[in-house]
């Protein structure tokens, strides 16, 4: 399942949705969450926190393609029970959730790898753009070269 | 000529002014001719020629060399992704 939403998900509902009855042997997840992202300018305001949000955007038709493409395959990859990508858009605050990638296999390898995979290729093959805003100044991520790099691992 | 959708992103959309635009032009022609046209006929449309500017086609990632055809329902133009 591929879901991008503005709407916050449940993790054990997901994980529900994960399981095959006698085949699941193994489920791996991740959940991706909005972080303080001005970690690394000082700031004097004692309510920095709860100033700090994020604007996702998307590309309605092509992000779920984009998703469709890396779970086909993570799913020619590895032997794969279920794979369930959800990601949220629209306006979201510090420790909200963002993203969740659970897949289930039949063993631990190829749900941990699948995983790790996904995620790999969502930061930087979906279509999705984030803008942090502190207060009144707002302004779009770059994209991170390491994440890029990161895609070497699976060639 | 031909009429061919086009539609802007994230800081590349704010950059250009606008989420859309219609282009009229003589198809095929690469990624690469259309935005050339493309940046002259919209306000700060150098922004569309920086660097790491990615381009899709019918919701596929194209390269700059990928030819747009009369087939195309619509061109897209962002910026890097940043998602997850």
């Amino acid at each position: 399942m591929i879901k991008v939403q503005e709407d916050d998900f449940s993790v054990d509902a997901l994980y529900q949705q994960l399981l095959k009855k006698n085949k699941t042997g193994a489920v791996a997840m991740f959940v991706g969450l909005v972080r303080q992202f001005a970690e690394d300018t000082p700031s004097t305001s004692k309510n920095q926190n709860e100033d700090c949000a994020f604007e996702l955007e998307h590309y309605p038709g092509m992000t779920e393609r984009n998703l469709q493409t890396i779970v086909d395959e993570a799913n020619a990859r590895w032997p794969l029970l279920e794979v369930v990508v959800v990601h949220r858009v629209g306006r979201l605050s510090i420790d909200d959730q963002i993203v969740f990638v659970g897949v289930s296999a039949g063993h631990r390898a190829e749900a941990f790898s699948a995983c790790d995979f996904i995620m790999d290729y969502l930061k930087s093959r979906a279509a999705f753009w984030k803008k942090e805003t502190q207060g009144s100044e707002s302004k779009w991520v770059e994209a991170n070269t390491k994440d890029e790099k990161s895609l070497e691992r699976w060639s | 000529m031909t009429k061919v959708k086009v539609v802007f992103f994230a800081s590349l959309k704010e950059s250009v002014k606008c989420d859309a635009y219609t282009l009229e032009c003589d198809l095929p022609m690469s990624i690469a001719q259309l935005k050339t046209q493309l940046s002259s006929e919209l306000e700060n449309g150098q922004a569309l020629l920086e660097q790491g500017i990615q381009s899709s086609v019918d919701f596929e990632f194209t390269r700059d060399s990928d030819q747009v055809t009369e087939a195309v329902q619509e061109v897209a133009f962002f910026p890097p992704v940043t998602g997850g």
